[in-house]
């Protein structure tokens, strides 16, 4: 690895640990890192040169231009050669299953310092270790996904040795669960319930058929993360969590959604434990903005814009990314609001995602 | 300031209205329409069919003479329904003021007496068909009677469209309802205005109301009492509406639709070019694309004075100085956002692919040329945004429009003539239906075939007097020795 990599890798070390939410800390230290990208990564360059942004015409770290995430599935973004990478995170690829976005990271150092700190501190304030019950897919199934990578560093630092993973070849252990939650139910140990937002809906599914329902001891915690949206069923986010709390009889603030995304090294979280409060919050080292979506302008606090992340944790890639899903800031936090939808023609010209999908027909 | 928005007969009153409200600088506009009942649909439907007796007798020159009278006024450009129209269609549909100014004039103009004639003429072998039985060649005489009641479902991406649709059913002496749109809610019923102010009896045959697509209440007594239905929308609207529709009832429908642009090198010569740029700047900024005869992609052949690369630069060019004089409409954020998802695309490809460039408005999504050498139908999220296709030969691009073949409809094109007729053949057979010249392609003439078939035709029905009727009913006259 490279010096310089060395070098930001640590002081992104130590920044993370420090967890200071300091503004000129996060300033000084988005500067550093977007100097080492444009020196490192030949396709952020270009497109920061593209817009007349290079270390020399930057002040703040406001101006760093975010990255749309197209460039992980069209150009390669990275500081450092990508055969040497220790894991290459994918996307799912729904729209183009040939064509994935890849975050490489040629070290996991800082990817593992960036989610465990901020898991603890919004998932688990009050406990160190806990009993974990996943229904997702462990990073042994899935060397490619984050949040494999995710749920199976959440069990390995934080877990009991109660807990375990219900997700195998076959797909998720439905029964085995079912079976450990009504064991658990007997005893007075809290659980932490850790998955895809959709594995919960299958598993509820599958415990309404056969009229089954638990009411988890105190303290436990539901975690999910991923979202409702693009999946063969709509259902709306308070439909979802009624639906936990009638099956598990866990209130909504015990409920919490994470928010990631294959290209961050770092994840946005609810307050829900920490305040009780469902709008979401991020790490020192990450901030959000909301941008006008016509001219990528910042605006103003609660105003509905197109969401740009700054996560310092994603020190190989691009530091800031401009993502496609819309939200807005209110007194609490972060509301988000979903991914922008492809256009609806106005009126007899084809909007363009309904063209392409006659094609594929 | 307060417009009543609905066009009704006389004698029809509403007890209740809701008002939309409508700002732009200090100005306010309240469109006022009635909260409607499906009593009040199947009043307003048994008036203007009942009303319509009056006009049935019409002959149609005189019809004719009606709507060009109406038409007349709004070439005035001191009439305050022109007026009227100039200032607030802009603020609803976001276009600029002075296109839809110069638009809308010259739209208007494809319903003077002279166009309605050339129009009938083009699918009638006389106008007093529709009047009368007209002696038929082979003997024996035919009339065509138009429906007795059509119900028009508008769309709003194209100013003043319904106007054809309402003309249409004037000519065939129908009664007509129709459901303006939001997205330009205003032109349909400030026509029936202008008409009212010309001859009351066409006027008491029209209403014209908003309501939102899809009410049942509202909706279902007019699939079920129309003889006529024309839709203009999405694909879906359409289906949906088919599934409402009794299989006896005709029904058309103007669905999604795709044009494109092809540029032969005879277009590219030194003396030339700049005519075939300000054509293709002309096609993709009327209405801001919104149109379906505006061109999604053009195909550019190399070997020219002009490289295509070289055509999308100065293209550029030319869109930047022109957003200038004519700003976009201001965009959703899903249209902002479409533009967008495209330009990232191909900027990020252009990072490893020499044949890929983008050229874009420098810091919203005003407009956008895409070039590349993929031969594939790339759809444009329009609003000014369009793909410049390199080609060695025009004909090339012929493989890439197949799997649209239901939805081609115009192709603008710069060749030279016998080329053209070539490229024509082609066209035709692979689904496009309107071939025209580049800087046209929003411009459809009187009397065309929209999306490939007739206007009036479509909509009649044919009653046959044989001859042997009449060589029986001669038979009848004692005074013939």
């Amino acid at each position: 690895m490279k010096k310089d990599s060395q070098q930001i890798i640590e002081k992104l070390l130590s920044f993370i640990k420090a967890y200071n939410d300091s503004d000129d800390a996060f300033n000084q230290m988005a500067l550093e890192l977007f100097r080492f990208q444009f020196e490192h990564n030949m396709a952020y360059k270009k497109y920061a040169v593209a817009r007349k942004k290079t270390p020399l015409t930057i002040k703040t770290w406001k101006d760093i231009p975010p990255i749309p995430i197209q460039a992980y599935k069209e150009v390669t973004l990275s500081s450092e050669p990508i055969e040497e990478a220790e894991a290459v995170f994918m996307t799912s690829g729904t729209t183009n299953k040939e064509k994935k976005g890849k975050n490489y990271h040629p070290t996991l150092s800082v990817w593992d310092a960036s989610m465990v700190g901020p898991f603890r501190h919004f998932v688990l304030p009050h406990t160190q270790k806990t009993t974990i019950f996943v229904l997702s897919p462990a990073e042994e199934m899935n060397q490619n996904s984050s949040l494999s990578r995710y749920l199976t560093k959440a069990v390995e630092y934080c877990g009991t040795e109660q807990s375990q993973f219900f997700f195998n070849q076959d797909g998720l252990d439905m029964e085995g669960l079912v079976h450990s939650l009504q064991s658990i139910e007997q005893s007075s140990d809290p659980v932490l319930l850790m998955g895809a937002t959709f594995s919960y809906v299958h598993f509820l599914d599958y415990c309404e058929e056969r009229n089954l329902s638990f009411h988890l001891p105190k303290g436990s915690v539901i975690f999910d993360t991923g979202g409702l949206k693009g999946q063969a069923r709509e259902i709306s986010g308070d439909d979802f969590y009624a639906w936990i709390t009638r099956s598990f009889g866990i209130d909504r603030m015990d409920c919490i959604n994470m928010y990631g995304m294959t290209e961050l090294s770092s994840q946005l979280y609810d307050q829900t434990i920490r305040k009780k409060q469902v709008e979401k919050a991020t790490p020192p080292w990450v901030r959000t903005v909301i941008l006008d979506p016509e001219t990528l302008a910042p605006l103003p606090h609660g105003m509905v814009g197109v969401i740009a992340h700054y996560d310092l944790a994603n020190w190989n890639s691009a530091l800031a990314i401009l993502t496609e899903d819309q939200g807005f800031y209110n007194e609490n936090g972060l509301v988000l609001l979903g991914r922008i939808q492809g256009s609806e023609a106005r009126g007899c010209s084809i909007a363009i995602d309904q063209l392409l999908q006659s094609q594929r027909k | 300031m307060q417009f009543n928005h609905f066009a009704v007969p006389d004698g029809i009153a509403f007890s209740s209205f809701e008002e939309r409200i409508i700002e732009d600088h200090g100005a306010t506009l309240s469109l006022r329409s009635p909260c409607l009942s499906s009593e009040d649909i199947v009043q307003l439907m048994q008036t203007i069919r009942e009303n319509r007796q009056k006009i049935k007798d019409y002959r149609t020159d005189q019809l004719i003479q009606i709507i060009d009278a109406a038409i007349q006024k709004w070439l005035d450009p001191n009439y305050p329904l022109r007026q009227f129209a100039e200032k607030w269609v802009p603020i609803i549909t976001g276009y600029d003021k002075n296109m839809v100014r110069l638009e809308l004039k010259q739209f208007l103009r494809l319903f003077r007496k002279k166009e309605l004639l050339r129009f009938i003429q083009q699918e009638f072998p006389s106008i007093s068909v529709l009047d009368e039985f007209y002696p038929q060649s082979n003997g024996g005489w035919s009339r065509a009677y138009g429906p007795e009641f059509i119900f028009h479902i508008f769309s709003g991406n194209v100013p003043g469209l319904p106007i054809w649709s309402l003309v249409m059913g004037i000519l065939l002496k129908s009664a007509n309802f129709g459901k303006t749109p939001t997205g330009e809610p205003l032109m349909a019923i400030l026509f029936a205005q202008s008409l009212r102010e010309v001859n009351v009896d066409v006027a008491n045959t029209l209403a014209i109301l908003p309501w939102k697509g899809g009410n049942q209440e509202l909706e279902a007594p007019l699939y079920q009492g129309s003889d006529t239905v024309i839709a203009y929308g999405s694909n879906e609207t359409v289906e949906q509406i088919r599934k409402q529709i009794p299989s006896s009832t005709r029904f058309l429908h103007y669905g999604y639709k795709i044009s494109f642009a092809m540029v032969g090198r005879e277009a590219l010569r030194q003396d030339l070019y700049r005519d075939t740029l300000r054509r293709l700047r002309d096609d993709m900024t009327i209405y801001d694309q919104q149109a379906c005869l505006s061109p999604h992609l053009v195909f550019i052949e190399a070997g020219g004075n002009v490289s295509p690369r070289m055509l999308a630069q100065q293209l550029s060019s030319e869109l930047q100085q022109y957003a200038l004089i004519r700003t976009r409409a201001k965009l959703s954020p899903e249209e902002s956002q479409a533009i967008r998802s495209l330009r990232n695309e191909y900027e990020f490809k252009a990072m490893t692919n020499p044949n890929v460039a983008v050229y874009q408005s420098e810091i919203g999504t005003e407009w956008t040329v895409i070039y590349h050498k993929d031969l594939s139908f790339q759809p444009s999220p329009l609003n000014r945004t369009i793909h410049v296709v390199q080609c060695e030969h025009l004909e090339e691009s012929i493989p890439a429009i197949l799997p649209f073949r239901e939805y081609l409809q115009t192709v603008g094109i710069a060749t030279h003539p016998t080329r053209l007729m070539h490229l024509s053949g082609i066209l035709g057979e692979q689904g496009v239906t309107r071939i025209c010249a580049i800087g046209s392609m929003n411009r459809s003439v009187p009397g065309w075939h929209h999306d490939g078939r007739f206007n009036l035709i479509d909509l009649v029905r044919w009653v046959d007097l044989e001859g042997s009727a009449e060589a029986l009913a001669e038979q009848y006259d004692l005074d013939v020795e």
